[in-house]
């Protein structure tokens, strides 16, 4: 109904352009195997003996990892600009890149749609950086005697 | 908890493999589990992340595998909505469109859109485009495996004809006879020792319970094996299978072992009269078997000698004596006390007990 307005050229142009890229599917492997991919789908209860829907779920999953981690990529290198600036006497910040779990955190709470991570452990809760066991451990020895 | 950090992708496989599995609530996901954290490993690598931290790449491996579950849930939703069973790729772009809908997506106003060009269609076009071509780096076959599990065999399989007209032919065959058949020596020996209606409980029951053990016996062998096989030459297997599992090795005999079974105090007599007791050499060709026989054996004397009834006086004996731990396969009798949660009272005695030894244990107690 939506495509009565529509020559049947244009529609005929948006089926085939869709049926080409799930074609072109088949020659692109993602990073993500099919068989992890049919495994999760079965659990949930998807059926489909079409091997294109699940090379398209597998790429649509890569494509959401690889937003995530790019996001992560960025908040990383943020911070470690802000590091670079304020000159410590301390060695400079790595030069690696290491995903940690701050930058991940807080990638997937701005990627937000994804309504199961508000349960996801650790996602959505401060980290703690180190845990002490008493107040005045790592103070300066000039301040803990006072 | 910053992890040194790992150089590269092959650093992090060997050290995966090396590692103890994380203690995850998914505990049966595990095979999953492990290859999607290969597989988002490849891919944060080829975004740029040189090294990634334990937690944070758990973390991304199990958001992706729900992501993907997620998405499965919503397509066969949708799939069953338009009253289908099998999802097509209409189904599959509408719940990657509600996915997205948090962030946005090009057309997503739109309220005549046409699935076919939905902009998450295209994002996912031009990421293709974009994408280099990582392939996964190892082979991984199709799972889970579903192991072929050879039945028991119908009645028309096997060849044989049921019992009975009232018996179809594709039920399971019965098993062989010498699981059921009660063993002519043992028979003979307790024919010269039964007296009475109570003796003829014991016999009853003895036979109940020597070919259940054996079933059980045949039970266990078929599991690993598959396949029916007639007990009566397989002792080498029966001591096989007693090696590998304590709970069909056979039962400690009177004496053999000092085992603080429990603080109860038996009477004197009857004490008196269980270490008199010789074990039977002549029956002794499987353990299990034997076992029965001498467990009651006692028992019968105690009510030949008419001591106490048939019940309490089985109970002294199994004090006295190791317990066989036996399982349970819907034959006994009924007990009166129905709860199948009964806690024992006397916590010495932690052991799967018949609901007779219970029952019969509540009712030495109460008198």
């Amino acid at each position: 109904m939506n495509h009565k307005q529509q020559s049947n050229d244009g529609k005929h142009d948006d089926d085939s352009a869709l049926s080409d890229f799930l074609a072109s599917l088949m020659d692109y492997t993602p990073s993500i195997p099919d068989e992890l991919v049919e495994h999760c789908l079965a659990k949930s209860g998807f059926q489909c003996p079409d091997v294109r829907l699940i090379r398209l779920v597998a790429v649509a999953s890569q494509k959401f990892v690889a937003e995530v981690a790019s996001d992560s990529l960025q908040h990383c290198k943020a911070r470690q600009a802000a590091g670079a600036k304020d000159k410590r006497d301390k060695q400079p910040k790595d030069k690696r890149l290491i995903l940690t779990m701050d930058d991940l955190s807080k990638s997937l709470r701005e990627v937000g749609h994804f309504e199961s991570i508000d349960f996801v452990y650790g996602v959505n809760v401060k980290q703690q950086e180190y845990f002490a066991d008493n107040p005045s451990t790592g103070m300066d020895p000039a301040s803990r005697d006072e | 908890m910053k992890d040194g950090g790992l150089e590269n992708k092959n650093e992090l496989e060997n050290s995966k493999k090396q590692s103890k599995p994380y203690k995850f609530y998914r505990k049966s996901d595990n095979f999953a589990l492990a290859i999607a954290k290969v597989a988002v490993a490849q891919v944060c690598e080829s975004v740029g992340f040189q090294s990634f931290q334990h937690s944070a790449l758990e973390t991304l491996s199990d958001v992706t595998a729900r992501y993907i579950c997620t998405l499965g849930k919503t397509s066969n939703f949708n799939a069953n909505l338009a009253g289908r069973l099998e999802s097509n790729v209409f189904d599959i772009i509408q719940g990657l469109e509600e996915l997205e809908s948090g962030l946005g997506f090009v057309g997503a106003s739109d309220v005549n859109r046409c699935l076919a060009h939905s902009g998450v269609v295209k994002d996912i076009v031009h990421f293709v485009g974009d994408a280099a071509d990582v392939p996964f780096a190892y082979d991984v076959s199709r799972f889970p495996v579903v192991k072929e599990r050879k039945g028991m065999g119908s009645f028309w399989e096997k060849g044989e004809e049921p019992h009975g007209e009232h018996i179809p032919c594709w039920l399971p065959a019965f098993p062989d006879p010498e699981t059921y058949a009660a063993q002519s020596t043992a028979r003979n020996e307790t024919m010269s020792v039964s007296n009475g209606v109570k003796t003829g409980l014991v016999r009853i029951e003895r036979k109940i319970e020597r070919p259940l053990l054996n079933f059980q016996q045949q039970f266990a062998r078929n599991g690993n094996e598959g396949g029916s096989s007639p007990v009566g030459g397989d002792s080498g297997k029966a001591r096989e299978a007693s090696n590998s599992n304590p709970y069909l090795a056979a039962p400690l005999h009177f004496g053999e072992k000092d085992v603080d079974v429990s603080p109860v105090i038996l009477p004197t007599k009857l004490s008196n009269e269980v270490a008199s007791r010789d074990p039977v050499p002549e029956n002794r060709f499987v353990g299990n078997q034997v076992s029965v026989l001498e467990t009651f054996a006692p028992a019968i004397e105690a009510i030949k000698s008419g001591i106490c009834e048939y019940g309490s006086g089985k109970k002294n004996v199994l004090c006295s004596q190791r317990p066989t731990v036996r399982f349970k396969i819907g034959i006994g009798k009924k007990s009166l006390n129905t709860t199948p949660n009964f806690i024992s009272k006397n916590k010495d005695l932690e052991k799967i007990e018949n609901d007779n030894q219970k029952d019969e244990r509540k009712r030495s107690r109460i008198f």
